[in-house]
């Protein structure tokens, strides 16, 4: 046997093993929901939503062979969803089980300033240990998240992300477009290495800082942190080198993320959409990393129905969406058209695994009352005639 | 070139030949490269007693290492390390050694080392200028050495299999060959040391947890040497004990304290009553003990100036004629930037008894240098075993 052949081989016993037997079974659908965020419970606290969030290092599979270290909400990434409707008083406790510093901030909430989640502007750090509660009015309506604002860069990319619907009993697209299933799809991008990397040395400066403040020897140019910009260039003309120099510790380059997630899964662990002949879905889209994503839905125009949460004054129909870092779109897709339709970045680097194509945030729309004898094609000597297959090495 | 070193050179190029030719028209898996440098260049002057030697500028250390790991098919990771290093002035070495090459399988709990690198001759490093600076106490001589070269105590053909427990116990067993000089021209290649080794040792990452013990350790070694009027493998075995420990006296991140210490014990051949040569200096029995004291100042979070009190003893009780052997040594570095130093050494060693003949009774030396060390990383791919991620947050192979 040749190398090639022995590959060959092998990549077909792994799309054998990692074929989720039959995409209409049951446990398979089962398995699918669980990939996409679970809905965090609230308790009531008179007329006030309590809900619990913690962080800490979490392991993720992002492909079938591939576990990395993340920073987990709840252990899970993403987070867990946050559902409100608006009006709701809401409270989130954030408890830091970590030895590195967070914070949380509500992307698109109109929250007080103070809730707001930017470490030394809004509020200090949570420091490991301890616990913050944000408190807040769910204000405005629509598809917002939450993610951890302190070294926003590594934090988010490393997990701290997760979604946060604001509903509305009077929900404008729902009356437009009556739909009785949705889905929330957080995308995001992530360089392994500088994760990994970065991580553990944050893990190390930590475990130094957290000693010294303990021991109340906060300083201000060992942490790198001023009370005034003239503090700051006082220190330099004194000869302090801030952190970004070059012989201070500037990293030599900036995060390349090479693995591509949609809720904290690459492909094939990405989850899919189903929906029947004739239904229609709401399909909300939250670009939680760093990277642009054009997503492409074959065989089918979608209606663009929210765009940051707030519903366009007139939906109009595309096939291709620009989402763009920090922003979310609600988008409404007709079963009009059955089959097994995927559903993707168009920017096709992102639909890669460590560079391999297939993989990143392909995923597919499955129309699960698809007929029999339109879910097979012509076989191939080896495999059956059972679509969609497994591939990784095209 | 020797028909039978031919024949043998001939396996691994055919080796190396039909894996190229396998390997034809796929794509290779890229490696991590590691790039090690430290150059050490000093001015030395020596205050002997009847004219020392007075080095203008000594760059003897000074080493380039390149390395290359990937991971392999199942969880084990593999290693190759390239490196050579330019000897001590004098030296009867060839004017580049190349003292590291090897390669290296580990997995989480397993290592295997074979080639060329540092033998197991001490447990632990101690802070002086260069490795070499206290190594009559610091470890275990070379029996097959002529004495003209440091090295030949350093460096050596290892093999050595080392199995980690709950991260922090390593037990290794090694052979190695060391370089022997007996012989004009080295025609075997074989064990001539073999040892072994326990040790609790704090993962470098974890130096901040403040724990108080940071190393412990002890060693068992046999040099295989030839004695006359013996005939058993074990009579004939020049054998030692090593203890080492490394205690942090104040682990605090600004004004860091620790204390180092090593003793060996060489059981020596009874024989030898007293030293003529190295050869005697190596076989008769002795007892070392080195210990340092060393305070760093971290500045925003990095070394800024460290300074260190170092002190050996060595004692030979079986000799007729009292012996020893004592070293002070002083030093202190300043980092001017980020990987480089300069710093000033002082050392004082006295002999006494048959050692005054050998050595000189007693010399100064101050040295002046100016260090750079490096090491670069390129193609991260996979953490270390001894990372925070994976010590206190899971291993993921």
């Amino acid at each position: 046997m040749t190398r090639r052949d022995f590959l060959i081989t092998s990549a077909a016993l792994s799309a054998a093993t990692l074929l989720p037997g039959n995409l209409f079974a049951e446990t398979t659908k089962r398995e699918n929901s669980e990939r996409f965020p679970r809905q965090l419970k609230p308790t009531l606290e008179g007329d006030v939503k309590a809900f619990r969030l913690f962080i800490d290092i979490h392991q993720q599979e992002l492909a079938p062979g591939l576990r990395i270290h993340t920073l987990a909400f709840n252990n899970q990434v993403p987070g867990p969803e946050i559902r409100v409707n608006r009006g709701d008083k809401v409270k989130v406790y954030f408890k830091n089980k970590t030895e590195l510093n967070h914070t949380i901030h509500w992307h698109g909430m109109h929250v007080p300033w103070r809730m707001d989640g930017v470490p030394y502007i809004t509020q200090m750090p949570v420091m490991s240990g301890q616990e913050f509660v944000y408190e807040f009015t769910a204000e405005p309506y629509g598809t917002h998240f939450y993610h951890c604002h302190w070294g926003t860069l590594l934090h988010m990319q490393s997990g701290m992300y997760g979604s946060l619907i604001v509903e509305d009993p009077d929900d404008p697209v729902r009356k437009r477009f009556p739909y009785e299933r949705e889905y929330t799809l957080l995308y995001s991008a992530h360089d392994l290495n500088f994760l990994r990397n970065e991580i553990n040395a944050m893990l190390e400066r930590m475990k130094e800082r957290l000693y010294l403040v303990r021991n109340g020897r906060f300083d201000k140019e060992r942490f790198a942190v001023f009370d005034t910009k003239e503090e700051l260039e006082e220190a330099v003309r004194n000869g302090y080198q801030p952190p970004y120099l070059v012989n201070r510790r500037a990293p030599a380059e900036l995060a390349q993320p090479f693995w591509f997630t949609v809720n904290g899964k690459s492909y094939p662990s990405t989850p899919n959409l189903y929906i029947r002949e004739g239904e229609t879905i709401r399909v909300r889209l939250i670009n939680s990393g760093t990277e642009e994503h054009y997503l492409h839905l074959h065989g089918h125009d979608f209606w663009l129905v929210c765009d940051d949460g707030i519903p366009v004054p007139q939906p109009w129909q595309m096939n291709t969406i620009r989402l763009s870092p920090g922003k979310t779109f609600d988008i409404i897709i007709e079963g009009k058209n059955r089959g097994i339709w995927t559903f993707h970045d168009h920017d096709t680097r992102r639909v890669t695994n460590n560079g391999l194509y297939p993989g990143g945030n392909l995923m597919a729309l499955v129309y699960e009352d698809l007929p029999e004898e339109e879910r097979r094609v012509m076989p191939m000597k080896g495999m059956n005639n059972l679509i969609p297959k497994v591939a990784l090495d095209e | 070139m020797p028909n039978k070193t031919r024949s043998l050179l001939s396996i691994p190029v055919m080796i190396f030949t039909v894996l190229l030719l396998c390997n034809t028209g796929y794509s290779e898996v890229t490696p991590e490269i590691l790039l090690g440098a430290r150059g050490i260049a000093s001015m030395n002057l020596d205050y002997t007693p009847g004219g020392g030697e007075e080095t203008v500028s000594d760059f003897s250390d000074t080493s380039l290492l390149l390395g290359f790991r990937q991971k392999l098919y199942s969880n084990y990771r593999g290693t190759l390390v390239i490196g050579f290093q330019f000897p001590d002035e004098g030296s009867q070495l060839e004017p580049i050694l190349f003292h590291q090459v090897f390669l290296r399988v580990e997995d989480r709990a397993n290592i295997f080392k074979i080639g060329r690198t540092r033998v197991r001759s001490a447990m632990i490093e101690f802070p002086t200028l260069r490795d070499d600076d206290a190594i009559d106490f610091t470890d275990i001589l070379n029996p097959f050495s002529s004495g003209e070269d440091s090295e030949d105590n350093q460096y050596g053909n290892i093999v050595e299999a080392t199995r980690i427990f709950g991260q922090r116990y390593r037990l290794s067993a090694y052979g190695e060959h060391l370089r022997n000089e007996t012989e004009a021209v080295s025609k075997d290649f074989g064990f001539n040391a073999l040892g072994l080794s326990f040790q609790y040792r704090v993962p470098e990452s974890q130096r901040w947890n403040r724990e108080v013990l940071n190393q412990i350790g002890i060693s068992l070694n046999a040099a295989l040497t030839d004695r006359s009027g013996y005939s058993g493998e074990l009579d004939k075995a020049l054998k030692s004990i090593t203890f080492s420990t490394v205690l942090n006296i104040r682990p605090d991140p600004v004004h860091f304290w620790d204390l180092r210490h090593q003793s060996i014990f060489n059981l020596g051949f009874s024989e030898t009553k007293e030293i003529t040569d190295y050869a005697d200096l190596t076989r008769a029995k002795s007892i070392s003990t080195f210990t340092s004291i060393r305070y760093l100042y971290r500045k925003l979070e990095r070394p800024a100036l460290q300074a260190a009190l170092s002190y050996g003893y060595k004692t030979f009780p079986d000799l007729t004629n009292s012996s020893s052997q004592h070293q002070l040594t002083a030093n202190s570095f300043y980092r001017m930037g980020a990987n480089f130093d300069a710093g000033v050494q002082v050392s004082y060693r006295k002999n006494t008894g048959d050692l005054k003949r050998l050595a000189g009774e007693h010399e100064t030396e101050i040295q002046f240098a100016l260090i750079y060390s490096i090491e670069q990383l390129w193609n991260s791919q996979f953490d270390d075993r001894e990372s925070l991620l994976n010590l206190e947050h899971g291993y993921i192979p």
